[in-house]
């Protein structure tokens, strides 16, 4: 069995699976049972001036029979007095001693809130900090959480004020409410960040009761802008923590956060860069106990490689991220049917003939059976018909030799410059 | 006409034109395509233009200049 412990820049946990700051760490009883169920580490709810919530607070996005593809909410950080916290936050640690407990943090942009919240939270005993620069609704109204985080030098400010004060390690949560997370991540590197997480969630409205044409939710027929997440999300979450972990500039570890549901998500962000992750949707959907599962799935996943631990995971598929402009423009791929497995539905030809391009032909074949077939010289390898292919194994998609060598569009480009920068009219005519 | 076919026409004539002794002198990049510029200094000098349309074809004829100048700089 490989070892599943991590340390995220310091932080030590028996395990990569750490709970989000979110409603399921809002008590003591909450976070001890997510303990007790298997999860390595805990970021607390939200610490910071004492809010109150409205009351319909959450919705769902459920798609074609799918509970929960996305997640919308409302709520605010804590509503409870920050002494109450830190009494559980002791008394969770003292039990649990082996497990990361990381407080979140928001307050108001100034110095000396900053001090007196990290000094206050510090004094009882915690393994981190986390500085959330990400919640979208309520308190960015206010000028903290996403407001703070879409700008960079609030963002290396405060970092700076908390690392003035601080003696464990600041995780700081950036917002995706941005154009490129890369840039507040590295003012948070300058502010003096031991690591970052992300992402918060994303500005969003679950949508509009057609019937009574309410916001979903609302709060006594009027709504606000609610923060999104679950499943629905990973590939946002996910292309963002690459680009932080292939960014040299930002270069501390990063704790994964976004629509993880299961073991296998877990694995891609740890390939993608991430020490460490977070959950809370599932967790909303599922119960504490979906860990046991995860731990599972992990440990079977790390033995059929061959890895002794799961931080031989972290970062491994970062070099295989690239840009646009550096794949290989003659890589070719092409579709293939297989006939034993094709159940007829006509998903992929209709698929091609209306969004692609029109290369899957409907034939009959020498026993008089429909079948469906790809002109290969005609598939440009675009991935939507085994996309779109409800049965398993119907559709391969198979690399072809192109027969031409490797180049990019960026050397492409170099290569036409190049060449019309040499040629000369006067030696040709 | 299939899009390899389009593709497949332009290709050849890209290869005809290398074979007869041109070399690829200039390609210009347009919202049409491109147009490719041939030269030839031997049996007399003269230069053609292609213009190609296809994807595939403007890939093609980069390909080629770009295996070439990578042969030349090896």
């Amino acid at each position: 069995m490989a070892d599943l412990s991590i340390n995220l820049a310091g932080i030590k946990s028996p395990n990569p699976f750490w709970l989000a700051s979110a409603p399921p760490t809002n008590t003591g009883y909450q976070v001890q049972r997510a303990f007790e169920a298997g999860w390595g580490g805990a970021v607390w709810k939200t610490l910071g001036d004492p809010i109150i919530n409205t009351s319909s607070r959450f919705a769902a996005v459920h798609f074609n029979g799918q509970r929960v593809a996305g997640f919308n909410n409302i709520e605010l950080i804590t509503d409870r007095p920050l002494e109450v916290n830190l009494k559980e936050i002791y008394e969770t640690k003292k039990r649990f001693p082996n497990h990361a407990v990381i407080a979140s943090l928001m307050v108001e942009p100034t110095q000396k809130a900053w001090h007196e919240i990290v000094k206050r939270v510090e004094a009882i005993g915690v393994d981190g900090l986390e500085l959330n620069f990400g919640c979208p609704h309520g308190m960015a109204e206010r000028g903290m959480g996403a407001a703070s985080g879409q700008q960079p030098d609030l963002v290396l400010a405060q970092t700076s004020w908390v690392k003035e004060v601080a003696t464990t390690p600041v995780i700081v949560k950036l917002t995706p409410n941005i154009t490129d997370i890369t840039v507040v991540a590295r003012h948070a590197v300058k502010g003096g960040a031991d690591a970052i997480s992300m992402i918060n969630t994303i500005n969003s409205l679950a949508g509009v009761d057609i019937h009574s044409w309410n916001t979903i939710p609302h709060v006594g027929g009027q709504g606000a802008h609610g923060g999104y997440c679950g499943p629905a999300v990973k590939p946002i979450a996910l292309s963002m923590v690459a680009e932080c972990a292939r960014d040299l500039n930002v270069g501390v570890p990063i704790s994964g956060i976004g629509g993880i549901s299961t073991w296998q998500d877990v694995v891609e962000f740890m390939l993608m860069g991430a020490t460490g992750i977070q959950v809370c949707t599932a967790v909303m959907h599922h119960g504490f106990r979906i860990v046991e599962e995860m731990i599972d799935g992990l440990n079977n996943y790390l033995d059929e490689k061959g890895l002794a631990s799961v931080t031989e995971l972290i970062g491994k598929s970062v070099s295989r991220y690239s840009n646009w402009g550096d794949l290989d423009l003659n890589y070719k791929v092409v579709a293939r049917i297989n006939e034993e497995n094709c159940i007829n539905c006509n998903k992929c030809h209709i698929a091609c003939e209306d969004a692609s391009h029109q290369c899957i032909d409907m034939l009959t074949n020498a026993e008089g059976k429909a079948i469906l077939q790809v002109r290969e010289e005609d598939c440009v390898g675009c991935n939507l018909c085994s996309i779109v292919c409800p049965a398993d194994g119907a559709i391969d998609m198979v690399p072809l030799e192109s027969g031409l060598a490797p180049m990019t569009w960026n050397e492409r480009q170099k290569v036409i410059s190049t060449l019309n920068g040499s040629y000369s009219e006067a030696e040709v005519v | 006409m299939a899009a390899y076919e389009e593709f497949a026409k332009e290709q050849q004539a890209i290869d005809e034109l290398l074979f007869k002794g041109y070399s690829i002198a200039g390609i210009q990049e347009d919202l049409d395509g491109a147009k490719v510029k041939f030269v030839r200094g031997e049996p007399a000098k003269s230069n053609v233009e292609l213009v190609l349309l296809t994807a595939d074809a403007r890939k093609y004829v980069t390909t080629l200049v770009f295996a070439n100048q990578k042969t030349v700089v090896l």
